[in-house]
């Protein structure tokens, strides 16, 4: 047990937890930061080695029920067509996120009032709009500005590479006359803050060994540990533990050992994203909260928003250069982005392309849709698909709903035996209808750009990177698990900064509106220190 | 831990791979079991028991049943007895588990004689990367004379 009361103790040092101690760290207070994972040493990632497509279905899948790692922890998600993924160190899933980094739209804060459903957000996109600025300098967001589909923004590297694959399904877009841009990206173009830029390799999906894809161990965590915050590795918590007043006063963890210790805390922040979240709220039951912490509004693990993707490959004759570019950025579109009731549908998706497969993907990924026969066949069916492929994703904004939603797993446990998250989801009838409605778009538009076969699934199934909603924000303290600046409104001395607190998902990847939140919220710590319990 | 395939399992599996992925007709790329992915197999089954298990007792069981309809073990059958039997083991309680396909295809395709002949560099992605030429993104004029795309609030 440490004596040592620290003023702030934040859990999980991912894509927020990151973020908000680089910012609060020049109160000068006593930080310390938890985490379950360990560094990552990036001359270790699997880019640097021949098998590293290979080690993408082993210990860098995106899974932890799969990748099994020591400080990982399972995810019970067989009551969801949608299996959860994750990474446990130091950086979180930034580790092996593609560095898609678009913003929400203003319309996304908007949703009951200008569509009718879901809820509005407690802020605005104007409210988060410098965070969003300070969290593209920091991360450093590559792209290009004049985008039609966003207000003016800040982007200060310049765009990815388009590629011969960009191109080819830019003019697909472009015959179509759809929208279409670079893709706002947490890739460092050129030189930045001593960070390499991107050499094309292709490989981000399992770490980038040239520091050039911003994952917030190289980004935020530096800076913030040279001011003074502390990060201590291997330490898994297990709950947050009150006082008989009611306020949050520390938390019991296990060591890398898995030996029980405890840590005391004048404030505690939770930065474990949408599943571990509600995991740590609702294993943290206590006499003065039998139902979990700050879960009176019984909220705790609901509302749990994945995004349904789909994803749609074009098979074309000619070789597009494929495996050459970050790996899941190059362009967008959002067309269908905005509400059109006329589609059959509410709210909308994003198109974002991929790059085509390396040489073991191409094969792993043909066997797996009947493409890639053993025997005879197998060099001219190889010789079909190799550096001929374009993929691309669909982004549907899936809608909260009560249901959908994270308990305890009753008999499932981690390695220092706390109750794994179960995860209980299915598709709603809006989100189907917009998946097939995508579906049909990406298929026209990549036969626009030359495709001569397409093939396409639908939800994709390993799609659960974005983990939002379960412990929402609001004014309404009925309605939400938080207010407006990611305060508990059960215990004044905790807080929520990940995506758990998102009250909507938008059509597009969630890290920069969960670090820009997380910075928001810093910044709001710190103009109310003075009240900062009241 | 390690993991050795017998001087037998390893001949026939070999030929097995050789089946699976043939080499091609123009020569360029050769076949897996020539390749010699069987070390790889032993490499990537070492950490994986049960699979471990199921290939063994496959290579054992096509083997007997090679010598069953043939008098001949595996590898000294002809390429059409080969595919014969594979096939007829392949519909059987006894047959290979999906992984051998997943991983003789990963295998190969990292292989750097292969990737040699695909027209790649035998290298790993990093350090290195890739080269990419400058974009045209006069592309984008279309795009830029459209109205704006979102709605204000």
């Amino acid at each position: 047990m440490s004596d040592e009361t620290v003023d702030v103790l934040i859990v999980g040092s991912g894509a927020a937890g990151a973020a908000f101690a680089w910012s609060l760290a020049e109160t000068r207070m006593n930080i310390l930061c938890l985490e379950q994972g360990d560094w990552m040493d990036p001359s270790s990632y699997p880019g640097m080695q021949g098998d590293w497509e290979i080690r993408q279905l082993g210990d860098f899948h995106f899974s932890p029920n799969v990748r099994q790692r020591r400080e990982d922890y399972p995810v019970n998600d067989i009551g969801s067509p949608i299996a959860v993924s994750m990474f446990n160190a130091v950086g979180g899933s930034t580790i092996l996120y593609a560095a898609h980094f678009p913003r929400f739209h203003p319309a996304d804060f908007r949703a009951r009032t200008l569509d009718g459903v879901a809820d509005d957000w407690p802020l605005d996109y104007w409210r988060l709009a410098p965070y969003y600025d300070v969290n593209a300098r920091m991360m450093g967001v590559s792209g290009l500005a004049g985008d039609p589909a966003y207000p003016p923004k800040e982007v200060p590297l310049p765009p990815v590479a388009l590629g011969k694959l960009g191109a080819t399904l830019a003019k697909g877009f472009n015959r179509l006359g759809w929208h279409w841009w670079p893709s706002d990206s947490a890739i460092a173009t050129r030189e930045h803050e001593g960070r390499a830029p991107c050499v094309n390799a292709g490989t981000c999906l399992v770490g980038c060994p040239q520091g050039a894809k911003a994952s917030t161990d190289i980004t935020y965590w530096p800076p913030a540990l040279r001011k003074g915050v502390k990060l201590q590795t291997r330490c898994r918590v297990r709950e947050i533990t009150v006082s008989p007043t009611g306020m949050a006063d520390g938390v019991i963890y296990h060591d890398a050992e898995g030996v029980e210790r405890r840590q005391k805390a004048h404030v505690v922040v939770v930065a474990c994203n949408g599943i571990g979240t509600p995991r740590l709220l609702l294993n943290s039951r206590s006499k003065l909260f039998p139902d979990g912490l700050a879960n009176r509004s019984g909220l705790v693990g609901r509302n749990l928003m994945f995004h349904p993707y789909a994803m749609v490959t074009g098979i074309f004759d000619e070789p597009l250069e494929g495996y050459k570019g970050p790996t899941g950025c190059c362009i967008m579109s959002q067309e269908f982005y905005e509400t059109d009731a006329s589609r059959g549908f509410l709210r909308g998706y994003s198109f974002e392309m991929l790059r085509g497969f390396g040489p073991a993907s191409t094969a792993l990924w043909g066997l797996s849709h009947g493409r890639m026969p053993s025997g005879a066949e197998h060099h001219r069916a190889y010789a079909d698909l190799f550096d001929r492929t374009a993929g691309m994703v669909v982004i549907c904004e899936d809608l909260p709903e009560a249901d959908n939603r994270v308990t305890l797993d009753p008999e499932l446990s981690d390695s220092d035996g706390i109750p794994a998250p179960r995860i209980t989801y299915r598709l709603s009838e809006n989100s189907e209808a917009m998946l097939r409605h995508s579906v049909a778009r990406a298929r026209e538009v990549l036969e626009a750009a030359g495709a001569r076969d397409t093939i396409d699934v639908a939800p994709l199934p390993f799609a659960g990177w974005h983990l939002m909603g379960t412990a929402r924000m609001g004014t309404d303290p009925e309605r939400s698990v938080v207010n407006e600046w990611g305060r508990s409104h059960d215990v004044r001395n905790l807080f929520i900064i990940d995506g758990s607190i998102f009250v909507t998902a938008a059509a597009v990847n969630p890290t920069n509106t969960i670090q820009a939140l997380a910075l928001y919220i810093a910044d709001t710590m710190k103009k109310n220190l003075a009240n900062l319990f009241e | 831990m390690t993991f050795r395939f017998s001087d037998e399992e390893a001949r026939a599996l070999a030929c097995v791979l050789d089946e699976i992925i043939p080499a091609s007709d123009d020569g360029r790329l050769r076949g897996a079991g020539e390749l010699g992915l069987v070390g790889y197999l032993e490499t990537a089954l070492a950490r994986m028991p049960e699979v471990r298990e199921m290939i063994v007792h496959g290579v054992r069981t096509l083997d007997a049943l090679a010598v069953e309809r043939t008098s001949l073990h595996f590898p000294d059958l002809g390429r059409d007895d080969r595919v014969r039997v594979m096939n007829e083991h392949a519909a059987s309680e006894h047959s290979f588990p999906p992984t051998l396909l997943i991983l003789t295809y990963g295998g190969y395709y990292h292989d750097d004689h292969v990737l040699e002949a695909l027209g790649m560099e035998p290298r790993p992605p990093h350090p290195k990367g890739y080269e990419m030429a400058p974009d045209d993104l006069s592309l984008l004029d279309p795009v830029r004379r459209r109205p704006k795309l979102y709605r204000d609030c």
